[in-house]
């Protein structure tokens, strides 16, 4: 087991380098003269010479990727190119705490709803409850989320003005706090954000769940006359979880991608919705620090369930 | 259980052929009270032979034959056809409907003028359904019918090309990896690590974001790409191509490595084909299942892709016309007008959902095992 998660965090490292140098070089060969808008109307030589030299500029790339490297290690991510003297992380940090409520609420719903959906459909295969879940999840999973939210917002919309349910369809309440106001900015947003997810996780539980059911060892336990609870909660139901434990990490790529549509149909201020006006902005400085973060987030997501797999599934060891 | 029942149970193992999931004939013509060992030599039943003398399918007809009896993915296979016909000859058609329309801005205009995607009649904002506007005009007064057309026939352009990117890039890596190993190999399974961290529209994102405006520069001089603010979509196939073909590359070589070890290639060997011709006349007619259903799926992916890339601004351009693009210009008018964000919604979803159940009906055509 150590040997294979010291093989993981190879890996992991050459990803992270992987993914910082084409954040870095998509950054060094943008296009424009960042200083040249700082400046504006002030732009004169000298000027731009002396900006050049404090953000680092006139270096050679590998010296900026190096210090680019070393700057993230401390999680200094630099000043921005659009706001003078303020530094990207004065940017950030109101977004960082949205964006992680969002992902937060978003992937404990797509467990905690998902897994016993897609359960219970296995248990009920062939019934109507089966098809009629499955065909909900089906259309949860494949329409992308956008479009659900312009569906739903629409809807509320609608409500809102013939029973005058007064439900705000954009902006965040406080974040981390949860009064009825705050509330009702959240809900929405969540679920929906949850949803791509949650019908994931449902298809694929019910899938290892069906195929657990037709094990010997489940054959076995009926035999031996043991109650059809027992079968199903201390037999089928663990050994059926352990592969839903690999897509953790993959359930954090949806939730990174699904950020961006969320926060900008929502109007949502969230890290996401910072990267987009920032790339509207041109400010490449938190364009690059959002993407290390986002894409870092996802490769600590698969590591975290190559961690889990290895402790639920022992025989990972072998491997 | 009968006893009997259970013998003829037990000895189908020995019937099946391994590995190709094919069962001989049907375990009724058997005859249970024959030992094992006399199954085991006696000739496929005359049953089997009848077939054969009548010109056995291919397993491609075989296939093709499953596909044809699953009618979902027959009627989405037909509401596909119909959307192509409708993006490609659509416009063509429309732009002929109608007489000349006495514009109180701009004079006497043809059908060809106001029919067009671009046209703005901006005293006839935000219309219902009409007989000269069939589906109503958008918040700039621009024909809903004309965008709409010319947003599926990019969504199915933009999804063409990333096709035959991914199908190019993805069998080439995918059978030099499966086929030699060694560093290829590394390197591929190095670079799949790579591009699954990006999480799928990360990097588009931030390629089309970065370099978004240079390529509008650069690229609109071309013809027909050029103009109409199309010149962002080059990048945004290339970036969609870039990050989807690792996956392609996979398949195509875990498959790779399977027909590797199979005896009729061992038998190429022989007689004495070259690697280049092993794969070329072996190799790659038989991974033509697994290409052909792995990009139908990755196509209702790239259509949303280039859907949401349109829908942040970071796509098609005005005044281009795109389906995602078509949302976002309605975005703000979902209390006045929800039909304008709608239509766009509802067309794109039946989209995305007949590509994903083709999909799905042509793995399960030419895979049936997997179905459960």
């Amino acid at each position: 087991m150590v040997q294979f998660l010291i093989k993981r965090l190879i890996g992991l490292i050459f990803v992270v380098i992987g993914v910082t140098f084409i954040t870095f070089i998509m950054g060094y060969f943008s296009p424009g003269n960042p200083i040249r808008v700082l400046l504006g109307e002030h732009f004169n030589p000298t000027l731009e010479a002396q900006l050049k030299h404090a953000y680092g500029l006139d270096l050679p790339w590998y010296q900026q990727y190096f210090n680019f490297l070393t700057h993230l290690v401390r999680f200094d991510f630099g000043l921005s190119f659009r706001y003078e003297n303020r530094s990207v992380w004065d940017i950030l940090k109101d977004g960082v705490p949205i964006s992680a409520e969002l992902a937060s609420w978003a992937l404990l719903l797509q467990i905690v709803v998902g897994v016993p959906l897609g359960i219970l459909s296995a248990l009920k295969a062939n019934s109507w409850i089966d098809t009629l879940n499955m065909g909900v999840m089906l259309i949860l999973y494949a329409v992308p989320v956008f479009i659900l939210a312009v569906i739903c917002q629409v809807l509320i919309i609608w409500l809102d003005k013939h029973i005058g349910l007064s439900w705000p369809v954009s902006q965040w309440g406080n974040p981390w706090q949860y009064s009825w106001d705050d509330l009702k900015y959240k809900i929405v947003p969540i679920l929906l954000y949850a949803a791509t997810g949650m019908a994931y996780f449902a298809r694929l539980s019910r899938t290892t769940m069906l195929e657990v059911l037709r094990q010997d060892y489940v054959r076995t336990a009926r035999a031996k006359g043991l109650a059809e609870k027992a079968v199903i909660y201390r037999h089928a139901l663990r050994n059926a979880l352990i592969p839903l434990v690999t897509i953790f990490g993959l359930s954090i790529g949806f939730l990174v991608t699904g950020a961006f549509f969320i926060e900008y149909i929502f109007s949502i201020p969230g890290i996401a919705r910072i990267t987009l006006d920032s790339i509207n902005n041109l400010d490449y400085p938190v364009i690059q620090a959002t993407t290390v973060l986002l894409a870092v987030s996802v490769v600590f997501g698969n590591l975290i369930s190559d961690l889990l797999y290895t402790i639920v599934d022992p025989r990972i060891k072998a491997a | 259980m009968d006893t009997r029942d259970r013998d003829s149970e037990l000895a189908q193992p020995g019937v099946m052929l391994p590995d190709t999931g094919m069962a001989l004939p049907p375990r009724e013509t058997v005859d249970p009270s024959r030992s094992m060992a006399e199954m085991m030599v006696a000739p496929i039943p005359a049953e089997g032979a009848d077939q054969a003398a009548e010109k056995s399918p291919t397993p491609l007809q075989d296939s093709l034959r499953r596909l044809r009896r699953n009618a979902r993915a027959m009627v989405c296979l037909g509401i596909i056809i119909l959307f192509v016909m409708i993006a490609i000859v659509g416009p063509l058609i429309y732009q002929h409907v109608g007489g000349i329309y006495k514009s109180s801005l701009y004079g006497a205009q043809p059908p060809s003028v106001y029919h067009s995607f671009s046209n703005q009649e901006l005293d006839r904002l935000d219309e219902g359904p009409s007989a000269q506007f069939w589906l109503g005009t958008d918040a700039l007064g621009r024909d809903l019918l004309a965008r709409l057309m010319q947003g599926m026939l990019i969504s199915l352009t933009v999804a063409l090309l990333v096709e035959v990117m991914d199908v190019v890039l993805g069998i080439l890596v995918g059978v030099l990896a499966g086929f030699y190993g060694g560093w290829i190999d590394q390197l591929l399974a190095r670079f799949t690590d790579l591009m699954f961290a990006f999480p799928g529209l990360l990097f588009v994102i931030l390629l089309t974001g970065i370099f978004g405006a240079q390529a509008d520069v650069i690229l609109s001089g071309l013809p027909l790409i050029g103009p109409n603010g199309n010149a962002r979509l080059l990048l945004v196939s290339l970036a969609l191509a870039l990050t989807v073909w690792p996956l392609m590359a996979r398949y195509v070589r875990g498959q790779t490595l399977q027909l590797k070890e199979q005896q009729f290639i061992e038998a190429a060997r022989t007689a004495g084909t070259s690697d280049v011709g092993i794969i070329l006349r072996h190799i790659i007619p038989n991974l033509f299942s697994i290409v052909i259903t792995a990009s139908t799926l990755n196509i209702a992916n790239t259509i949303i892709g280039e859907a949401g890339i349109s829908l942040l601004g970071l796509g098609v351009q005005p005044p281009g016309s795109s389906i995602g693009l078509m949302i976002s210009d309605a975005a703000n008018l979902l209390d006045t007008h929800p039909w304008e964000a709608l239509l766009p919604s509802i067309v794109l979803a039946i989209i995305v959902l007949s590509f994903s159940f083709l999909g799905d009906g042509l793995r399960d055509a030419f895979d049936p095992r997997t179905k459960d």
